[in-house]
């Protein structure tokens, strides 16, 4: 068994919405290993974002803890939290959020303008990270004149560029074609098993699941089932994948 | 400095709104630097103070189209600290015709007299002795000569309107004030005392040269106290406030000018706060994204304040290098109109350009500051949720 990397501990999260209060993640207790690749199912307002944006840190619970690695991300302030995540989380979102006006390479090397490095580091480590993503030869290129899958695997390269210790992906697959989809799912496997990443991914597709080594299903603020993959027969896991598909609003 | 190229990028996002937004800072700022050329000339140093010349004048209490009895001339000479007193009468008339080109200050002097009181001008043409000892002879400021293309002896002839008289002159000598104001024509009054002689006894303002400061100050007083109580009461004031007296004629200039400035500064400041909102309000969801790579709240201020600080200085440098470009033209182009005499004095002044630089320098931080607060202070976590 590895150390544990994130654990969170009795988190509360609630929303005002005009005077009605909405309570979206409750007392939930969680804990993820390094290495691990996990993956958050659930039906739409059931917490995974908001559990997701709290152990990246661009969200604040109202209550409990968040521990990831020897870090109490919850008692950090806004600044520590910044510059943490600068150093810890890479991002990855369904919209890809790339900047229009700038190339691939401009758009990799975003995060590393927050570090010490000179240029021609810079320019290194982007070349390496969009070589990972196989998009070496597209470094000049405007998002507009990439495809969606391209898209994606740049802002894949932009999140693993400062080699962060966790991978935070909040349905990365949700905007694209079933192949395009298919590469980026093998690219997160292979940051998984080849560069020892954490990788929590939200996501409401079997098959982005299905490359996960955990599956945590949150229903209503709260865990409602937590299986290793490894465990889960093809037959098993059909199913229960298909209730988290099934839970999904049409 | 590793930020610059993004703010670049993102001041450029929009070609054409940046392009108007530049042009709609190059504009007014060129009619700021030309209300800043005009208050500067207003406020120069008064030379007597600057060059010690410490001259005074003297007119009637009522104004200048009252004259004053010759005789106070040599009551003013008396006093103690006159070091030396001159006549001036307004000739006006016209130069060929009453257009605005041809027109300039005409006086009717003692030339003797003239050259004491204002030992500051030098005489690059000519000489002294030659005007003095003509009497239907001329001295011209270098500008004028200039501006006509005139030549030491050429006749210059003269139609009075206020004094029914016409007069032929020749230039005998030429002269040029260190401080540019070279642009009056000065001749004999006992060539007009003999052409008219109602105009005898009569002057229009008696310039005097006190011996310093401090006797400047006192003689103000002192003459008017004097004459108080005549039938020609006076009113003596410094050279610079004689000549700001001419201004004021149109109203309080200065206060007109500066308003107005500060409005056009203020239109500014609001086209270039819109352009900052419309950019900010359609990033919202980019901003929320370097947030989450870690980009601070405070470089997030700086990166919207970088940008909007980066607009108004394209427009601001690219605004006063047009003023400097174009200054010449610009003055040439005013010689020939009723502002000539504000023309003539035109000089590029360091501080207006200054002026200038911090004006942009001022709406380029104000126009960014609210979008740059509201930007790094939304919650990301909104922001990413924006549609835009």
């Amino acid at each position: 068994m590895t150390n544990p990397l994130i654990i969170v501990e009795n988190i509360v999260k609630k929303y005002h919405r005009g005077a009605e209060e909405l309570t979206v993640l409750n007392s939930l207790n969680f804990t993820v290993y390094e290495g691990e690749f996990v993956a958050l199912m659930g039906p739409s307002g059931s917490g995974k974002t908001t559990l997701l944006n709290l152990i990246a840190g661009i969200d604040r619970p109202n209550s409990g803890y968040i521990f990831v690695g020897k870090d109490e991300i919850s008692a950090l302030s806004e600044d520590k939290l910044a510059e943490w995540r600068s150093r810890h989380i890479g991002f990855i979102f369904q919209t890809y959020n790339l900047i229009p006006v700038l190339t691939a390479f401009e758009n990799v090397e975003l995060p590393l303008l927050l570090t010490p490095l000179g240029k021609s580091e810079r320019r290194k480590h982007v070349e390496i990270a969009l070589s990972i993503v196989g998009l070496a030869d597209r470094m000049s290129h405007y998002p507009r004149q990439l495809s969606g899958g391209q898209e994606q695997r740049v802002a894949i390269a932009r999140a693993i560029v400062t080699d962060p210790t966790l991978l935070m992906a909040d349905e990365p697959t949700g905007d694209l074609d079933a192949k395009s989809a298919e590469e980026v799912l093998i690219l997160l496997e292979r940051l998984n098993s080849e560069f020892k990443k954490t990788i929590i991914i939200v996501t409401h597709d079997p098959k982005a699941a299905a490359r996960a080594s955990r599956l945590v299903r949150l229903e209503k603020g709260i865990l409602k089932e937590d299986i290793p993959t490894e465990s889960l027969d093809s037959a098993r896991f059909a199913e229960a994948a298909s209730v988290f598909v099934e839970a999904r609003p049409k | 400095m590793k930020l610059l190229p993004l703010i670049l990028k993102n001041v450029f996002r929009k070609k054409a709104r940046a392009i108007l937004t530049i042009g709609s800072i190059i504009l007014p700022l060129l009619v700021i630097c030309l209300m800043g050329t005009f208050l500067r000339l207003l406020d120069r140093p008064d030379p007597a103070e600057t060059r010690g010349m410490f001259r005074i004048v003297t007119r009637h209490k009522v104004g200048l189209a009252s004259p004053l009895p010759m005789s106070y001339a040599e009551k003013i000479r008396q006093l103690d600290g006159a070091f030396a007193v001159t006549k001036f009468n307004w000739f006006g008339g016209k130069y060929i015709d009453n257009s605005a080109r041809n027109f300039f200050a005409r006086f009717a002097v003692e030339p003797e007299t003239l050259v004491q009181v204002f030992d500051d001008a030098t005489i690059t043409q000519g000489s002294a002795t030659d005007w003095f000892n003509d009497r239907a002879g001329s001295l011209v400021g270098e500008d004028l000569m200039k501006k006509f293309g005139w030549r030491i002896g050429d006749q210059i002839v003269l139609i009075g309107d206020i004094y029914p008289v016409t007069i032929q002159l020749t230039i005998r000598a030429v002269y040029q004030l260190p401080d540019g104001d070279s642009d009056a024509l000065f001749f004999n009054r006992e060539y007009l005392e003999e052409a008219l002689p109602s105009f005898q006894g009569k002057v229009g303002t008696i310039w005097t040269k006190c011996r310093d400061g401090a006797a400047a100050t006192r003689l103000s007083d002192e003459i008017d106290q004097m004459f108080e109580n005549s039938p020609y009461p006076t009113k003596t004031e410094t050279e610079k406030a004689f000549q700001m007296g001419f201004v004021s004629m149109l109203g309080n200039v200065k206060l007109l000018i500066t308003s107005l400035g500060t409005i056009v500064v203020f239109v500014i400041l609001l086209i270039a706060a819109n352009t900052m909102a419309l950019s900010a309000r359609e990033r919202i969801r980019e901003i929320a994204l370097l947030r989450t790579l870690g980009f601070s709240r405070v470089t997030i201020l700086m990166l919207t304040l970088g940008e909007s600080l980066m607009l108004a200085l394209f427009g601001g440098i690219l605004g006063l290098g047009l003023f400097v470009v174009g200054f010449r033209p610009l003055k040439a182009s005013l010689i020939n109109t009723p502002l000539s005499g504000f023309a003539t004095a035109m000089t590029l002044f360091p501080e207006v350009l200054l002026l200038g630089l911090v004006i942009t320098i001022f709406v380029g931080l104000f126009s960014g500051l609210v979008p740059a607060i509201q930007a790094s202070m939304r919650p990301i976590t909104e922001g990413l949720r924006h549609i835009g």
